[in-house]
């Protein structure tokens, strides 16, 4: 029998192999790893001690997570990165071409931190106070120790953290358990390129501790569902990134020429991603849209994760028959359009679920609102007389319209986080262009810096 | 040992149910229990046919639990109460006598245990209405130190936790914390008896841990659990040379038993022995109550014969590990305590204490 692998808390001054562990599971069910799990003592010892450390100067920062980023890339702790991908995607059931895409996401985040950093700063702010002279403002730190309760959807979530690092945060992440092992290796690469203990760990925790992990950093950023928006919302020291909702609107009068981008707007990244588009509003032929769209879905494969052509995420079996109960519970007179079953049980353990169409009679906010963590997307007729609302408490929002009036509207719309304009699928990002806002607006501020001569004696 | 055993329990047995030494509670009993103690109770498993009667204990009078043969005057230091961590407090009298005979044997496991002698005290425990404080207090008298007392109310930090006023109890165990600090700051202390969660909230300021590693030389955890992790961080990180010891015990055994001494205990566990043949311990299954073999975890059962009371049957609100007993003791010891989620119906709900 293979041994599995221990993943111990990477802290500020040691390890921890923990009494109590977690299993880390495959979704066919495998015991992948076991994860230690630090005690609250250890949890708050850690965040003090990381809270006391100075970060290093901004530009071997940013070289030193650059240089990780390439780091990640090769053999880390004994760990090759073909090996690494494949435990991620036996983890997380996310297909192990997206996994590697994710890899290459993260490094090139990582190589573009810096420039990232500087796009987020103000125009009338600085990164050094010895540059102004005498009047001026600089960009500085809200709090020391940022905590990051990660998620374990997608491996290239954890390119945003990164940033926090650029800052001169310390960051202490606490993995999920469903995939720990992207953050481990982050950290183990971003230490051998130069960063201390003290700077940057790695701290499971049970979900009690969680709470004390958020509570006991000066700042927290918090990847979870509807409970954990509701838990934090009135929080000003902590940002939840909860579900993202985002939905694509095709009104310029020929759907046509967009399915495409609704395709790949759906199941790109494996549909498992917070900009996967969970909605799309078409003026016209709602339902000639939702067959042509369901049928080129249809076409995406149905294999297990690790196979090449895979696309489309797996579940452990029991989850995947949930996910199945819930859509059905909620299709309300929708029709569900899929290309066969909807759940596709896999050889070795584990289920893929099919890319799944549900077609409504009307842009019904609250179904509209449903996202699912497989490509799985609600289709509702729209007309102008429908205005914004259905479009509402979105991430992404790609609207294909020439109408300028609707297009403002969007941009000024305060529920609405990112707009992309034409053909350009929800997915789309960069290093450099904010996600839901820049993370540097949640974690900086502007200081005056007044400067007088000094009285000499 | 065999014939020690059943001599033991034939004498406990003969006092508790016999009409003039036995106390009316038990002899009230003895008609329903459907089983002649006094024939049939001859070892340890034999205890297990008695009815958990701990429950009565939250409105009988506790006069009633006193045996007639302690005669008009008998020697009662006080009744004390159950944690009431699951819901209505139970009552139980401590006599003077096994007080005495007791806390001998504790201060016996605490030579074995390398307590220093003569040595000041600072204890953090709660006084009245439960037994751990008071017991404290005692043996640090015997152990020929003075003893420097904080109060705690476990009972209003379970109430705060229930209404979910965390807050509230985070100020009180601060409040609490603050009172140590002042006695360590300017008294000299050797030993300092505290509960996991106070320990843990001390441990969390600089300025107290350089004390504690500085002046004192033995920790005494008890009155609430302390997990094998957070275990390993103290006595690892935070207190490097401080000895940290463990006591586990309850209010309905009137006493606790001490953490195994040196060796004989399987690697990283925290194994307590029992006042074996007075205090006992069975560890069975939660569901179907049959006890459980070595090694193997369940929920714990405490067992109390003494000249003073007799409390056999009583399921606790803990799981631990089965462990052997030490040669010659009765019943088992008991390794990496913790508790159980729910327990009576109700949930159960731990804080300072």
């Amino acid at each position: 029998m293979a041994v599995i692998p221990r993943l111990d808390t990477l802290g500020p001054s040691n390890t921890f192999r923990s009494h109590r562990v977690d299993e880390v599971t495959g979704v066919d069910g495998t015991a992948l790893a076991e994860l230690s799990l630090a005690p609250g003592l250890y949890v708050k010892r850690s965040i003090a001690k990381m809270r006391k450390a100075r970060p290093m100067p901004l530009s071997v920062r940013i070289d030193r997570i650059a240089a990780a980023g390439a780091r990640f890339l090769r053999t880390v702790d004994g760990v090759s990165l073909d090996e690494h991908e494949r435990q991620v995607s036996q983890a997380s059931g996310v297909a192990l071409s997206v996994v590697r895409e994710a890899s290459q996401a993260i490094v090139r985040s990582a190589a573009a931190v810096g420039e990232s950093v500087r796009r987020a700063r103000p125009l009338g702010t600085g990164d050094d106070w010895h540059e102004v002279s005498s009047t001026g403002a600089v960009w500085t730190r809200r709090g020391d120790v940022l905590a990051v309760q990660a998620p374990g959807n997608h491996p290239a979530t954890h390119a945003a953290w990164l940033e926090a690092l650029a800052l001169g945060y310390r960051v202490a992440v606490r993995p999920s358990r469903r995939e720990p092992f992207t953050p481990y290796r982050l950290v183990q690469a971003l230490r051998m390129s130069g960063f201390g203990a003290e700077q940057v760990t790695f701290l499971p925790t049970d979900h009690t501790v969680a709470r004390e992990f958020v509570d006991t950093a000066d700042l927290a950023l918090v990847y979870g569902g509807s409970d954990a928006v509701a838990r934090y919302r009135d929080r000003g020291d902590v940002l939840v990134q909860g579900p993202g909702r985002s939905k694509v609107l095709i009104a310029d009068g020929d759907w046509a020429e967009h399915v495409d981008t609704v395709v790949s707007s759906v199941a790109g990244f494996g549909g498992t991603a917070c900009v996967n588009a969970s909605a799309v509003l078409v003026d016209g032929e709602a339902a000639a849209f939702a067959k042509e769209l369901a049928r080129r879905l249809a076409a995406v494969a149905v294999v297990p994760p690790a196979s090449e052509a895979a696309v489309l995420p797996a579940f452990p079996l029991e989850r995947a028959r949930e996910l199945e109960t819930y859509l059905r519970s909620e299709l309300d007179g929708g029709e569900l359009l899929s290309g066969g079953e909807l759940l596709e049980p896999l050889p070795g353990g584990g289920a893929v679920l099919r890319p799944a169409v549900v077609l409504l009679d009307r842009p019904d906010p609250s179904r509209l609102g449903i996202e699912l963590p497989f490509p799985c997307v609600w289709v509702a007729p729209w007309s102008p007389a429908d205005g914004i609302t259905p479009l509402r408490h979105s991430l992404t929002v790609t609207a294909i319209t020439g109408d300028e009036e609707l297009l403002a509207s969007l941009i000024e719309e305060t529920t609405i986080g990112n707009l992309h304009i034409g053909d350009r699928p929800t997915h789309e990002m960069r290093p450099g262009l904010p996600h839901d806002g820049h993370l540097a607006e949640f974690l900086m501020r502007s200081k005056t810096v007044i400067r007088g001569d000094f009285a000499h004696h | 040992m065999a014939a020690a055993e059943g001599d033991f329990y034939s004498a406990a047995m003969e006092w508790h149910f016999g009409p003039e030494t036995g106390s009316p509670f038990w002899l009230s009993k003895a008609d329903s229990l459907g089983f002649d103690p006094r024939r049939d109770v001859r070892t340890h498993a034999d205890l297990r046919r008695f009815p958990n009667v701990v429950g009565e204990l939250r409105n009988v009078p506790v006069e009633a639990l006193i045996p007639r043969g302690y005669g008009d005057r008998p020697d009662v230091i006080g009744a004390f109460d159950s944690g009431g961590t699951t819901g209505a407090p139970k009552r139980v009298l401590l006599m003077s006598d096994w007080m005495r005979h007791s806390l001998t044997w504790k201060s016996l496991r605490m030579d074995d245990l390398g307590f220093p002698f003569d040595a000041n005290w600072l204890t953090i425990a709660p006084s009245g209405p439960h037994i751990f404080g008071r017991l404290m207090a005692e043996v640090t008298r015997m152990r020929g130190g003075i003893c420097f007392t904080i109060d705690l109310d476990p009972r209003w930090v379970r109430k705060s936790l229930a209404l979910g006023r965390t807050e509230e109890a985070s100020r009180y165990a601060d409040h609490v914390v603050d009172q140590a600090h002042s006695i360590l700051e300017q008294q000299d202390i050797g030993v300092l008896v505290v509960t996991p969660p106070l320990l843990v909230r001390m441990a969390e300021s600089d300025r107290l841990v350089d004390l504690v590693n500085e002046k004192v030389s033995v920790i005494m955890w008890g009155g609430a659990h302390l997990d094998a992790d957070t275990r390993a961080v103290l006595q690892g990180e935070v207190f490097p040379k401080v000895r940290l010891c463990g006591q586990y015990g309850s209010t309905m055994i009137l006493g606790g038993s001490m953490e195994r001494a040196g060796s004989g205990k399987p690697a990283g566990q925290c194994v307590f022995d029992s006042f074996s043949p007075y205090t006992t311990f069975s560890v069975v299954d939660p569901d179907s109550l049959k006890e459980v073999a070595e090694g193997e975890r369940g929920q714990v059962v405490m067992h109390h014969v003494s000249k003073s009371l007799l409390l056999p049957n009583n399921l606790e609100r803990d799981l631990a590990t089965r462990v052997a007993a030490p040669a010659g003791a009765l019943g088992v010891s008991v390794a990496d305590v913790t508790p159980v989620a729910v327990f009576e119906e109700a949930q159960v709900i731990e804080g300072v204490y």
